[in-house]
Formats: structure tokens, C-alpha cells, sequence
């Protein structure tokens, strides 16, 4: 593995903030109860929380005393339709691309041959 | 790879009509042919993109000047079956090293007859991209740029022989 993807993979901060997410993907929770399946501690995921909601994936409610997280599905659908969109406009042409007859193949191609001989 | 949230991957797939190796050959080696020239990331215009044919190689545009741009990292590198992809590009369109941050884009081909591939596109973790959420949001707002792209995508899913 090079170094670049180990400094990436020691994020740990990113990785807890993605285990908030995925278990909020199963449901509303309070602070309380995402901290306790999760090791790390309650300011520790409000902070995480904080993040999530200012990047508009999580929105807050109150439920009495107690504030209870969700995913905020306009965020994810956003998201999702700008990865959707973007594969959306690549797929077609290399579909062309790849099914163009090999013979008098595109100047790009060409290009890099000359590039790397 | 990791389990994840369905709502946050975005699947594709198209069958073409070309040996496997063809098929993986043009993703990934011929990438600046189909790729869509408005999806750069440099001040130019890509002339050629990279991904090199290994697992941590760079994924990276070329513009004419020979100037260099990187997207993403290879992952995992399996010709002509399947190749991984780290996503690092935000919804600004801008590199960002922080593997943490970045998505993963998984491609898998799948020899159907001696001249047809089904390819398999897996984009998941995109919501480690969410910082880029109240952009999107301010691109939906303005006029003309966002609006109604859920429907345009729908239409185009529905009209299309792929999925």
C-alpha cells in the first residue's frame, strides 16, 4: 500500500463519522444511542454529528429533553443525482468507444502512443 | 467492499457488443475517448487520462501542455475482470487527497458471449463527498443549472437500453 493511501486510511475521524452515518441509515437515533454502539465518546459524536448536519446529510429534531438524528434525504438525493448524473453522461459514449471498429482509432489514442514511445 | 447504505450508490450498467477485453481496454486505457470532455477537473482540457494498470497506481488527466491533474487512485486491478477506483473529486470538481473523503468507483465486466460484455458500474460512499452538499443546493437554486434533473435523469434511465 503506498503512503498516500495509509495518511488516508489513519482518518479515523472519517471512518466514525461514516459509522454515524451508516447507523442512521437504519433509522432516527439520539446521541446517546449512537454513542453507545460506537467507541468513541458522546462529544465526541455530537461533534461528528455537527459535521454531518452543516454538510446537510443529518437533520435534528427535539423529543422532549432529547435531540434525535436522522439522514436528511434531500441531502443524500442530491448527492446521489449528481453521481448518477455524472456516470449517466459517461456511460453512453463508452458504449460508443468501445463498440467503434478498431481501425482509425480516435487522435487521444493516438496521442498517448506517440506520448509514450 | 463494505456494506453500504443503498442510497448512497449509484449503479450503472451497459451491455456492448465487443470482447471483454476490448471492453476493459477501453474503460480504462481509452478513458479520454468517451469520457465527457465537460467533466475536467484542470484549467485545460483533458487530452488524455490516465489510470494506471495497477493496484495503487494514479488515476490522473493530461492536458496538451503535458500538465498533470490527479482524480483518484486505482484500488484494485484485476484485467480484464474488474478494476476499483478511489473517487476523490468533490462536487466542486476538485481533487481532494484525503482518501477518507473520497468514494469508490468499482467496475466489473463480464464476458457474455465471445462478443458481448456486460459492464457494471458501483459508485458507493458518495456521502463522504456530503461536504459538497450546500453547493449542489446552491447550483439546484440557480436558474437553469440543476432544475429538473432528477426528471431529465429519470427520462433518460427510461429511454436507454442500458439497466
Amino acid at each position: 500500500m503506498d503512503t498516500y493511501l495509509q495518511s488516508g486510511l489513519e482518518a479515523l475521524g472519517d471512518a466514525t463519522r461514516m459509522a454515524i452515518f451508516q447507523k442512521l441509515a437504519g433509522g432516527p437515533m439520539a446521541v446517546h444511542e449512537l454513542a453507545g454502539t460506537l467507541p468513541v465518546s458522546r462529544p465526541a459524536v455530537s461533534q461528528h454529528l455537527r459535521v454531518l448536519k452543516d454538510a446537510g446529510l443529518v437533520t435534528d429534531s427535539k423529543d422532549g429533553t432529547r435531540r434525535i438524528y436522522q439522514l436528511n434525504p434531500e441531502g443524500i438525493a442530491l448527492l446521489r443525482a449528481h453521481f448518477e448524473q455524472v456516470w449517466e453522461k459517461a456511460m453512453s459514449p463508452f458504449q460508443a468507444s468501445a463498440e467503434q471498429p478498431k481501425t482509425g482509432e480516435n487522435r487521444g489514442r493516438d496521442r498517448r502512443r506517440n506520448r509514450r514511445s | 467492499m463494505v456494506e453500504t447504505a443503498e442510497e448512497t450508490v449509484v449503479r450503472k450498467s451497459v451491455r456492448v457488443q465487443v470482447p471483454i477485453e476490448r471492453a476493459f481496454s477501453v474503460f480504462v486505457e481509452q478513458m479520454e475517448t468517451w469520457w465527457p470532455a465537460s467533466h475536467h477537473i484542470a484549467a485545460q482540457p483533458f487530452q488524455t487520462i490516465v489510470v494506471e494498470p495497477r493496484a495503487g497506481g494514479r488515476w490522473y488527466e493530461l492536458d496538451a501542455q503535458g500538465s498533470e491533474c490527479d482524480w483518484g487512485r486505482v484500488l484494485d486491478w484485476e484485467a480484464p475482470n474488474k478494476v476499483t477506483l478511489s473517487w476523490h473529486l468533490g462536487t466542486d470538481w476538485k481533487f481532494n487527497p484525503d482518501i477518507g473523503m473520497s468514494s469508490e468507483v468499482e467496475i466489473r465486466f463480464t464476458a457474455e458471449g465471445p462478443s458481448t460484455t456486460f459492464v457494471e458500474l458501483t459508485h458507493s460512499g458518495i456521502e463522504r463527498h456530503g461536504e459538497g452538499y450546500e453547493q449542489l443546493r446552491a447550483m439546484l437554486d440557480s436558474p437553469g443549472a440543476w432544475e429538473g434533473i432528477l426528471a431529465e435523469f429519470a427520462k433518460a434511465v427510461e429511454s436507454q437500453a442500458t439497466n
